[in-house]
């Protein structure tokens, strides 16, 4: 399917900023949702978890999916306890201005072509 | 009027009575004396008190006790004013005195019988060895009620841990989890996740422990009047058992369906009540069972084994 990028690659393809940099360099996949409970449906592993919902609750999320990156979207402002939390799990947590239709279709090139 | 200890009384539990009994004197009292000799001043004694923070000095003549000073004689020399003078002449001297190898009962009762607010402590031959206050035997009771405590949690939950069938290398665990807690809700799923960690399980099992306890986790947030999460882990298997106080489903089928939910508009902003939680539960157990009566609470459990190699997910 597609290919592994690193998380310095997406941010640079989405503009965007490396907030804290966790364990994983690379991400398998993305999966894209402001709903929490969507996120905890899929099976897909070592994922990127985008998001336009900037709460701790994102991050919990992340780490029982086992998700290596969070790129928060549509220039949410992250709290301190999003990013401590970020930390304490050692997630890779990225946010950029750029809306979550943007991102995905900017993440979707990013991924599939080439 | 000071209340009296319920000793001896039907308000003393066996148990209580069973402490009291057991424990010495010894084990309560206080050893780091500060004692004065009968021809110290009164001045000097103050002094003591002031910086020692005790509010009685036993007067000691070759390591027997012969009196005591205590802030009401103080008080006494201040007002009539012989601070200066020895001690001697004005400690009080009728002395009520425990032996270090009574039972802590027997001091209980001395308290009930006298207004002293301390008793001097003294062994077979005679010898000042402590001194005991209130505030030692609740300090000592607390104590001995904490490891009481501690023994009897430990007792059921092995009790629970073989209910749920768990024999082998038990762990449990039990987290209280309250009403839009949003702030906390996911640190009981965190606290198995690295429990599961350490048992060196494998991801994939990880995964499904840490989806079906962070569902369970958030609906006890999301939903509940408050509740527990409690995890029991073995070498087989994980028990997740969500337990709440309400308010109870009245439906349990209908809430297993998929996106019915009766969250609200808040709980929807932060990104849950999509009505996937439990379906996604179910999902990823291997057993799971819901019951629920309105008004009173609903209980939750979900086991998933750990054999090597089992990547089934069972659906429905």
């Amino acid at each position: 399917m597609y290919r592994q990028i690193s998380v310095d690659n997406v941010a640079h393809a989405v503009n965007g900023r490396v907030v804290y940099r966790g364990d994983f360099e690379h991400i398998k996949g993305v999966v894209a949702s402001g709903l929490m409970s969507d996120v905890l449906v899929t099976e897909d592993e070592g994922i990127l978890l985008v998001s336009n919902l900037a709460t701790q609750q994102v991050v919990r999320t992340a780490d029982m999916v086992g998700a290596h990156a969070i790129l928060i979207t549509n220039a949410k402002a992250l709290s301190d306890d999003m990013l401590e939390l970020a930390e304490e799990l050692s997630i890779t947590l990225m946010s950029t201005d750029m809306s979550m239709f943007e991102t995905c279709y900017t993440l979707g090139k990013l991924m599939y072509e080439r | 009027m000071i209340r009296a200890f319920p000793i001896g009384t039907d308000k003393a539990t066996t148990a209580v009575m069973e402490i009291i009994l057991r424990l010495k004197i010894k084990d309560a009292m206080t050893t780091d004396l500060k004692t004065a000799k009968k021809e110290d001043s009164l001045r000097y004694i103050q002094q003591m008190m002031k910086n020692n923070y005790v509010t009685g000095v036993p007067i000691v003549d070759d390591e027997k006790i012969v009196g005591i000073v205590t802030v009401n004689h103080i008080m006494n020399a201040l007002d009539k004013g012989y601070i200066h003078e020895p001690a001697e002449k004005y400690m009080g001297r009728a002395l009520v005195v425990l032996e270090d190898d009574m039972p802590l009962s027997f001091a209980i009762t001395y308290f009930n019988k006298y207004s002293y607010h301390r008793f001097p402590v003294i062994n077979k031959e005679q010898r000042l060895v402590g001194i005991l206050t209130s505030r030692d035997i609740l300090t000592t009771l607390l104590q001995e009620l904490n490891s009481e405590m501690e023994e009897l949690e430990g007792k059921i939950e092995l009790k629970l841990a073989a209910e749920r069938g768990c024999t082998l290398n038990v762990i449990t665990r039990d987290y209280a989890v309250n009403k839009y807690d949003f702030e906390n809700a996911g640190r009981a799923s965190f606290e198995l996740k690295k429990i599961l960690k350490e048992r060196k399980i494998s991801q994939k099992i990880i995964r499904r422990a840490s989806v079906a306890s962070y569902e369970l986790e958030i609906n006890l947030v999301i939903h509940s009047d408050g509740g527990h999460l409690l995890f029991t882990v073995d070498d087989n298997k994980i028990v997740i058992e969500s337990r709440d106080i309400g308010p109870g489903i009245a439906d349990v089928s209908v809430v297993l369906e998929e996106g019915y939910s009766t969250a609200n508009e808040w709980i929807r902003s932060m990104g849950f009540g999509a009505g996937m939680g439990l379906a996604n539960t179910r999902r990823v157990s291997d057993h799971f069972d819901i019951t629920s009566e309105v008004g009173k609470g609903t209980t939750v459990i979900s086991v998933i084994h750990l054999e090597d190699g089992d990547e089934d997910i069972t659906i429905g």
